[in-house]
């Protein structure tokens, strides 16, 4: 009933107010709020999401792992064999080749910019301040046909080329519903580097009393994205350490 | 779900005082666009014009294009790919800077070409970014049209300093230079000298940020005529921040100036260097000075230095090197010698605006063209084109019926091309041919033969192009006896008749008519323009320096429309402002502009439609940004101009171009206007700006293609932007919004077996690729609203209710797309050491009637369609049924091996006989491969490899299974049934209870 009262209170305060009254943090107490408090987002310890991606009649199961630790794994499911991508033990980022089926570590600025990511889980807005994250609230925009409050998240700076750089995200957050639909950041390496990534995020359901987006589609902005939908998504789940530790003989 | 559903209620609640809103809010067409978006296929081989190159001032990674009508691109590559980073934002630009104090962040944009030629467009004021590029704030000057510099003192990141070069077709009093001193809040107008001259160059002491130099230059375009220079053109030096500014023209030419270019050198502030425009020829040319501009020498006055000074009036100088300094021009020039002599810069496309010296190195530079960003690694002798960035300038576009069709149109400065709408791998530069030179204006292609007619400017080259015969003869009409000069627009209008293949139309003033394809003309009007002689004297036209290109050719036909419904109405558009309409092919004309209300006499009549629907309806689109005029005209009638009707509302915020009819549709139309795409599907009333990866560029022609249904955009600054299938459009009224969900027509219902060939695999990494359009299966549905919270799923069934395949449902508010490529899902493969990749083929289903089936929490919408074989390939439909039954007996086969083996590994596990053991080992090895990897370390190929290499080589084949294939499977399937009568015995002797395992069917569907 508590979390029932402080929707109906933020509401009224919309209603009166107006939506650009809101604050950053009025707004992500909202979202927390209606997707399950935020008590509950901190007591939680993992998630493992099983998804699928279907790709024109290509389906193919992948299961990923992310726990509190920083911990997190990717487990791809191929014609009964498990390759594991982007495993991070806490130490060390490593994924499977696979022309060789081999663990390979992954080069030092990933691994060292996953480490600055430890502590994000599971939502980088749950305690972005004690994590030295800002957050700003750069205006309402159309998204997809809902208006949206625009917030930028400044984590802490990405290592890019042997350099520092500025780790901005920019989420949208429904103004109905405090949910965020749409997330975007501009690419910092690679060949795509200075295009803008966009993941959009539908179908929220409950789990264990806390709602979770079970459709995801990234890809970059503007364009046609890929699709994961979660089939099953399991709060706190037991995984070994072993897990994620990196293979020294990996062959499987 | 309790709490869901008690957030839905408070939401409900809270919503109600604005329901007013929202409801009149939904009746925007432009809230439904959903999924609906544009795609670009450039071609970026022929790129486009250049206005600003800025260079990182310590980051040698980072380089900045600002380009005449493609928005600002930007790269982290050293100049190897660019990214545009302005897409929100006009896409006509005249400078870019960054803040060197914070170089990284802050990057400032003015907008408006300011090399002045005749197709200029029109900007909107000053943006800045303070994150890179990725968010711009508008900083004012709304009504500068063009801004020339922008300088931010390196001392002071708060101080900034505008040139604002102004309005280029009629007087404004935004112009001049401008400072802010409190970051861009508030300006001041320092320099100003009256409302016909501007800023065209700013430049600050690189030692001392209060010595700033400004070159003001009084200029004046009209449609006819182009004036550069007078009394007030100058130049002057402040000292003191632009508080006072006095002229520094000693050792300066006598009389009226025209545009002067400012360049201090970065490595000693004592020299200068200006290129003059004067009434002596002489005179004009290159100054240095070596005292900050207290006095000035006359260095040299080469036709590279001194040519079209309104095009090409910058100077750039090294970095590093005081007397190393270069010229733009229309081949740019090099000197080495601190401006005594020059040499012409290595080949490039001609037209150089402006240079960029590498921060490190001299020895690179970077130069913006008519055609593009060049990197130069040897000091500027030799050029390599920038190869993705796609800012091609159609002034028209045209299509055919081909499959995939093409895209005909002529470039500014590039010629005349066309190219296909999609390709393998994506439409990049080789798929292009070229059709015509100069520049390029109206292509279009013979509606039947293989034959395209070009042009080049004022029709001095018409070409008829026989492809097939590779034959090209000029047909531009000549005059006649007793006919005057004929006078051919710039960008002449020519059109092939809908009615009779062989007929083509050229306008000068006269309307020409060929009936054989261009070898015979007749004159079947009189003079259809104004005929004003004051506005035929382009021999004058230039100012200071003449400057007759033909592009201010005035009193000239600019649009010519002959009704696909008959032949014998015409309707003709001239640059002064008449609409001529003949119904009985060309015996009499009646001048309609009278009748048109509310328009501005003698504006200039841009695109005429006549309607596909009725015979006395057209468009009149009407442009007068040549006389400063920048409202949007667009006027129909139905009654053959006996009346005309404005269709502009509010929501039209820039003056427009071009107007296309949907065919099917009477009130669906679209507008390209300066600044993007406006669409209304009720006749006008009101019109919503399309923006879905469509930025706002000018977009100067539209045409629907028919068998598609794609509309496709000619823009003047980025290429061609086509937007697949417009066809939803025609049917969004009151009944589709009022439905929880609207099923449109699925498309793609062929399935084609037609290959396009292989892609390229190297060569082309820094190239732009031009986005395919998705031609299979595409489901089309509305949703009045987002879909956000709960399950929403999506799937192919039979008419049973079996499925078929899963989709992947989009969930925007508006039009979503979902394709199929008629596929269910790839079969379950053995579990192997390594992958069987004949496994990755998903097979395509067979012909018949199916349905596509969306459940959207407790609702279920259906939609029933028919799949149909290819049959232009394969006349045989037995053809078809042999394939997929043998392709399903091999997908099965392979399915049921998956599933053996999976017993088979338990039985292993469990299985206490070691012969057995053995002998099931034995079994497994000649079934998978259980050695080796993925790459060259790969195992010999057992019967899993081989049976999914047969299963996807039928599979994939667009024929029935050839003889070799079908005795091959004889051989797979003799394999396969001995090898389950030896795992069945083995089971049966292991005495292991496999019953615990997963069904066949749990398995499979796992």
């Amino acid at each position: 009933m508590k979390q029932l009262l402080v929707l109906f209170i933020s509401l009224s305060a919309l209603s009166l107010q107006g939506i650009q009254a809101q604050s950053v943090d009025e707004i992500l107490e909202n979202y927390f709020e209606n997707t399950g408090g935020r008590a509950q987002w901190e007591a939680l310890q993992g998630v493992k999401y099983n998804a699928k991606v279907n790709q024109m009649g290509m389906e193919i199961p992948i299961d990923i792992v992310e726990l509190k630790s920083g911990k997190q794994m990717t487990v791809i499911n191929f014609q009964g064999q498990t390759i594991k991508q982007g495993v991070f033990d806490g130490t060390v980022v490593w994924s499977i080749n696979m022309m060789t089926q081999k663990a390979e570590k992954s080069d030092q600025e990933t691994t060292d910019n996953v480490i600055r990511e430890m502590g994000s889980f599971p939502d980088p807005f749950l305690n972005y301040k004690s994590l030295g994250y800002t957050a700003e609230l750069m205006g309402t925009e159309e998204m997809d046909g809902s208006e949206c409050f625009k917030i930028k998240l400044t984590k802490k700076p990405l290592i890019v080329d042997g350099d520092e750089v500025e780790n901005a995200t920019y989420y949208y957050f429904d103004t109905e519903d405090f949910v965020p639909l749409v997330v975007q950041s501009e690419i910092k390496s690679g060949e795509m580097k200075g295009q803008m990534s966009e993941s959009k995020m539908s179908d929220y359901q409950e789990v264990g009393g806390l709602y979770f987006p079970f459709s995801l589609t990234q890809g970059l902005k503007g364009q046609e994205g890929q699709v994961i939908s979660f089939e099953e998504i399991i709060l706190n789940p037991e995984i070994a350490d072993s897990e994620f530790a990196f293979p020294e003989d990996s062959t499987n | 779900m309790k709490q869901f559903l008690l957030l839905g209620v408070m939401f409900l609640v809270w919503s109600a005082p604005n329901t007013a809103t929202a409801q009149q809010k939904e009746k925007q067409l432009g809230d439904y666009f959903g999924d609906l978006r544009a795609r670009h296929i450039g071609p970026a081989l022929m790129s486009g014009r250049i206005n600003d190159l800025e260079l990182h001032p310590t980051d040698p990674r980072i380089l900045y294009a600002g380009t005449a009508g493609g928005g600002v691109w930007k790269s982290n590559d050293g100049g190897a790919t660019f990214n545009p980073i302005f897409e929100e934002h006009c896409q006509s630009i005249g400078a870019v800077a960054m803040d060197p104090n914070n170089p990284d962040k802050v990057i400032y944009v003015g907008t408006g070409e300011t090399w002045t030629r005749n197709s200029v467009s029109v900007g909107d004021g000053l943006y800045r970014s303070t994150d890179g590029g990725i968010n711009w704030d508008k900083l004012g000057f709304d009504h500068s049209e063009r801004i020339a510099n922008i300088i931010v003192n390196p001392q002071n990141s708060d101080e900034i300093y505008v040139g604002v070069l102004g309005a280029l077709w009629s007087d404004n009093t935004e112009r001049g230079v401008y400072k802010s001193a409190d970051g861009g809040a508030t300006w001041n107008q320092i320099l100003y000298d009256g409302p016909a001259t501007g800023c065209a160059d700013l430049a600050m002491d690189p030692e001392d940020p209060n010595i700033l130099y400004a070159s003001m230059w009084e200029f004046r375009r009209t449609a006819w005529s182009f004036n550069s220079g007078g009394a007030k053109s100058s130049l002057y030096k402040s000292t003191d921040g632009g508080k006072n500014w006095k002229k520094i023209h000693n050792g300066f030419p006598e009389g009226k100036l025209g545009r002067l270019g400012i360049a201090v050198a970065p490595s000693d502030a004592n020299v200068l260097y200006t290129v003059i425009e004067a009434e002596d020829q002489d005179k004009k040319g290159l100054y240095r000075s070596d005292d900050k501009g207290e006095s000035w020498t006359q260095s040299n006055n080469d036709f590279g230095i001194t040519v079209r000074p309104f095009y090409f009036s910058r100077i750039v100088v090294d970095p590093k090197n005081p007397n190393v300094v270069v010229k733009a021009g229309l081949f740019g020039s090099i000197s080495r010698d601190g401006g005594k002599t020059f040499k012409e810069l290595g080949t490039m496309h001609s037209d150089i605006h402006d240079i960029a010296f590498h921060i490190n190195n001299s020895d690179y530079l970077y130069s913006g063209t008519d055609g593009g960003v060049y990197r130069s690694w040897n000091g500027g002798t030799t050029f390599e084109i920038v190869e993705n960035l796609p800012l091609s300038q159609f002034y028209h576009i045209s299509v055919d019926d081909a499959e995939p069709y093409n895209v005909y149109g002529g470039l500014q400065d590039n010629g005349s091309w066309f190219g296909p709408n999609a390709a393998v791998g994506g439409v990049k530069a080789a798929q292009w041919t070229s059709v015509g030179q100069g520049d390029g204006f109206r292509v279009l292609k013979h509606p039947t033969k293989r034959i395209v007619y070009s042009e080049m400017q004022g029709a001095e080259n018409v070409w008829r192009y026989d492809l097939d015969k590779g034959l090209i003869k000029t047909i531009q009409p000549l005059p006649k006896k007793g006919q005057p000069k004929l006078r051919f627009n710039w960008n002449a209008p020519i059109a092939v008749s809908q009615n009779q293949p062989d007929r083509l139309y050229i306008g000068s003033q006269f309307l020409h008519k060929s009936e054989d394809q261009g070898e015979s003309w007749e004159t079947i009007s009189p003079d259809l323009t104004t005929n004003d002689k004051s506005k035929q004297k382009q021999e004058d036209s230039g100012g200071l320096s003449m400057d007759n290109s033909g592009a201010e050719n005035h009193t000239t036909i600019f649009t010519i429309a002959e009704s696909s419904l008959d032949e014998k109405i015409i309707w003709v558009g001239t640059d002064d402002g008449n609409v001529q309409v003949t119904q009985n092919g060309g015996q009499s004309w009646t001048n309609t502009i009278a009748n048109v209300p509310n328009l501005p006499a003698n504006t200039w009549v841009y695109h005429i439609e006549a309607s596909v629907h009725d015979k006395g309806t057209a468009y009149a689109v009407f442009e007068g940004h040549t006389r400063g005029d920048l409202t949007p005209y667009v006027y129909r009638t139905t009654n053959f101009g006996a009346s005309w009707t404005s269709i502009v509302t509010d929501e039209i915020k820039d003056f427009v171009r071009n107007l296309q009819e949907d065919f099917v549709n009477p009130d669906l139309l679209f507008l390209g206007t300066e600044q993007g795409l406006y669409i209304t599907n009720n006749g006008g009333k009101s019109w919503s700006h399309f923006t879905k990866s469509l930025p706002p560029v000018a977009i100067h022609y539209i045409v629907l293609q028919k068998q598609t249904n794609d509309l496709v955009m000619g823009t003047h600054g980025r290429g061609i932007i086509i937007i697949d299938d417009i066809s939803p459009l025609r049917n969004i009224g009151e009944e589709q919004l009022a439905s929880k969900l609207h099923f449109f027509e699925p498309t793609g219902l062929v399935m084609r077996d037609k290959s396009y060939g292989f892609p390229e695999s190297f060569g082309t990494e820094t190239q732009f690729v031009g986005e395919n359009p998705t031609r299979i299966a595409q489901f089309k549905y509305l949703l009045p609203k987002r879909h956000t919270f709960g399950k929403m799923t999506m799937e192919v069934q039979d008419l049973e209710g079996n499925k078929v395949a899963t989709l992947n449902p989009k969930k925007l508010k508006g039009i979503n797309t979902v394709s199929w490529n008629y596929s269910m899902r790839q079969p379950k493969v053995a579990k192997g050491k390594t992958l069987a990749f004949g496994g990755f083929t998903s097979p395509r289903v067979a012909a018949g009637d199916y349905k596509v089936v969306i459940k959207k929490g407790r609702d279920t919408f259906e939609k029933v369609f028919r799949l149909e074989n290819d049959y232009s390939t394969n006349t045989d439909p037995a053809y078809f049924k042999a394939k997929y039954e043998l392709t399903m007996q091999l997908y099965n086969m392979t399915q049921e091996l998956a599933y053996m083996v999976y017993q088979l590994d338990a039985l292993m596990e469990q299985v206490k006989s070691k012969r057995i053991k053995g002998k099931l080992q034995t079994l497994k090895e000649s079934l998978v491969i259980t050695t080796g990897d993925n790459y060259v370390g790969a195992a010999e190929p057992q019967l899993r490899e081989k049976m999914a290499s047969l299963y996807s080589k039928v599979a994939e084949s667009y024929s029935k299974p050839s003889p070799n294939e079908i005795e091959y499977f004889e051989v797979i399937n003799d394999r396969f049934l001995a090898a389950k009568t030896n795992f069945e015995k083995l089971e049966k002797k292991s005495k292991v209870d496999l019953s615990t395992l997963k069904s066949y069917d749990t398995f499979i569907n796992e």
